[in-house]
């Protein structure tokens, strides 16, 4: 895939290696030549560094965004990350459109209305581990997919639950809604029609729509 | 809010003499312009953020365009002919335009 990040600081950085690592195709947008030259001698040479401002169409077309699969805009600036995630999905039509939340209070910004497909708030993600970390029996959201329509969500099994000793496809879990992990033990399980959910399992649950309130009811009570 | 022209799509002019791509022939992801007239017009509530999706159709085809934040646009109205700068992605069978330049025609 090609991918088209904007910012070098230390979230694009880490996500630019990470991706190439994967084999991808990345080039790397930093406006401030300081910035670069700093980093640049440490970053792997297969990495294709842009100088120039990501907010200009001039720099976003240098950068490839015609052909590019993906654009992820993680600069520290909300302002920035709209900017470039309208334009790379108004001017680019580019498929995958990524934008960092940094300030929690602009993330009702970061829709479709401003281009961005998957927004991804820091502050969110933390306090989401942070929730997920100390709660037992809770229903923690961690991430909104597709502008809120469908959400990943996680539940630990709290002794109570009255999930726990029932198989799966017996749980009577809305249509709305999936078990996508289990995690047990440090294990992951793949989660069958025929798995019985223990005490302590934390299930990783993709609901959309409504499903909600019945899937926070089946297994947290 | 539905709303569905009855003129005939063969009635249409095209808008070839205007730099125009006929729409049958317009690639996604390349700068492009399209003509043709007004068909349908809906807004878009479904996310809860505002947007105006028009339907515009030549004699060869159709394109939508789909305006971010907002529910109407003046002087854009069914059987209106425009031209659309910008460019598409192909959503399903037809192309689809955000936020294009438009040129109302008189």
């Amino acid at each position: 895939m090609k991918v088209v990040i904007a910012g070098a600081g230390s979230v694009g950085r880490y996500m630019a290696v990470q991706l190439l690592g994967s084999g991808h195709d990345v080039t790397l947008i930093e406006q401030s030549s300081d910035v670069s030259n700093r980093h640049r001698a440490y970053a792997p040479e297969s990495l294709c560094w842009l100088a120039g401002d990501a907010c200009e169409l001039d720099t976003l077309a240098a950068a490839g965004c015609a052909d590019a699969d993906v654009v992820a805009a993680v600069t520290g600036d909300d302002e920035d990350n709209l900017v470039i995630s309208l334009l790379a999905k108004q001017e680019f039509g580019v498929p995958r459109v990524v934008g960092r939340v940094n300030n929690p209070d602009n993330e009702w910004m970061f829709t479709e209305m401003w281009g961005v497909d998957l927004s991804v708030s820091t502050p969110h993600l933390l306090t989401s581990m942070v929730e997920e970390a100390v709660s037992v029996g809770a229903f923690v959201r961690l991430l909104s997919l597709e502008g809120g329509k469908a959400r990943l969500a996680e539940v630990t099994l709290a002794a109570g639950s009255p999930a726990i000793g029932i198989e799966l496809a017996r749980l009577g879990m809305p249509r709305e809604s999936t078990v996508v992990a289990v995690l047990r033990d440090g294990h992951v399980v793949v989660p069958r029609g025929d798995t019985v959910l223990r005490d302590l399992d934390e299930v990783l649950v993709l609901v959309t729509g409504d499903g909600e309130a019945d899937v926070r009811r089946l297994l947290v009570g | 809010m539905l709303r569905r022209n009855r003129s005939k799509p063969d009635q249409l002019p095209t808008s070839a003499d205007r730099g125009a791509t006929a729409i049958v022939a317009a690639q996604p992801r390349v700068a492009v312009r399209v003509g043709g007239e007004v068909t349908r017009m809906r807004a878009r509530p479904t996310t809860g953020v505002p947007a105006l999706a028009v339907t515009i159709s030549d004699a060869t085809g159709s394109v939508v365009a789909v305006w971010t934040g907002r529910r109407s646009i003046g002087g854009l109205t069914l059987g209106r002919h425009v031209l659309l700068d910008g460019v598409a992605v192909r959503r399903g069978q037809v192309l689809e335009f955000t936020n294009p330049a438009y040129t109302l025609l008189p």
